[in-house]
């Protein structure tokens, strides 16, 4: 019985994941923040993912992290 | 008297950036300039404080009723991602103007381990739900405040010769450490 509970739990929040993601999506963007891009330099995290959010065109702008 | 003392705590003794490395990614990444580390800071504190109390009413009120709290850590994770998708969202319905301030900044919390720090911490040192909020306000808060400390800093360092080997990272690195034992100093205020 807790065990279920237990997945229950989980799922109701995963789907509320879900249900959030996808209408956080769909809510259209106000006018004038289209393009808007965090000025972040990045910090040598390879995998971060937000990383392709900072890089124009391919080329990351990042500083002396190799 | 005991919630201020452990406000001060929070926010300067117990920096989460200088005395638990935690959050270091923003840190490092958004603080090149001061009016983005304010943005990112007023957005983090935002974040936090509602997470964390959040986090105490499902950990308080359902799993401890039911004796699942060995699920706080996976419960809290997917209870944060939620809770930012919906204030991102409540932000772009309701207030295009403070989207246009801290919605950028908002899907970069989602990956500050910070947040996930504070919910469990209020959890573990058994805080009830005032010294919850206060705990939420000043961890934060103590992020910001070193956030626009260390951009002040980056901001003038960009102007100066920096050998070419400590260009970029490597000299905010050494900076960061510097400032991590000047605070250490503060150990004895409370």
């Amino acid at each position: 019985m807790k065990a279920l509970l237990a997945v229950l739990i989980i799922a109701v929040l995963f789907g509320l994941n879900v249900w959030l993601y996808r209408a956080n999506k769909k809510t259209p963007v106000p006018a004038g923040c289209e393009n808007l891009r965090p000025e972040c330099n990045a910090c040598g995290i390879r995998d971060c993912a937000m990383r392709g959010q900072f890089t124009s065109g391919g080329k990351e702008d990042n500083h002396g992290n190799h | 008297m005991q919630l201020f003392t452990m406000f001060i705590s929070a926010m300067l003794i117990n920096n989460i950036i200088l005395s638990k490395f935690l959050g270091m990614c923003p840190f490092m990444g958004v603080s090149t300039r001061l009016e983005n580390a304010v943005g990112m800071g007023v957005a983090v504190i935002f974040v936090i404080f509602g997470a964390s109390v959040l986090s105490w009413f499902l950990y308080y009120y359902v799993l401890v009723p039911l004796h699942l709290e060995y699920m706080e850590l996976i419960c809290f994770i997917l209870l944060i991602a939620a809770f930012v998708q919906f204030v991102e969202m409540f932000i772009k319905k309701n207030s295009p103007g403070l989207y246009k301030q801290l919605g950028i900044y908002l899907p970069l919390i989602t990956t500050n381990c910070a947040v996930l720090y504070v919910a469990q911490d209020n959890i573990t040192q058994g805080y009830n739900l005032l010294e919850t909020m206060v705990n939420s306000v000043a961890v934060p808060a103590g992020f910001m405040l070193m956030l626009c400390i260390f951009a002040c800093i980056r901001e003038r360092l960009q102007g100066n010769d920096v050998p070419k080997a400590f260009e970029g990272n490597p000299i905010a690195f050494i900076i960061a450490a510097i400032m991590a034992v000047a605070f250490t100093s503060l150990s004895g205020l409370v």
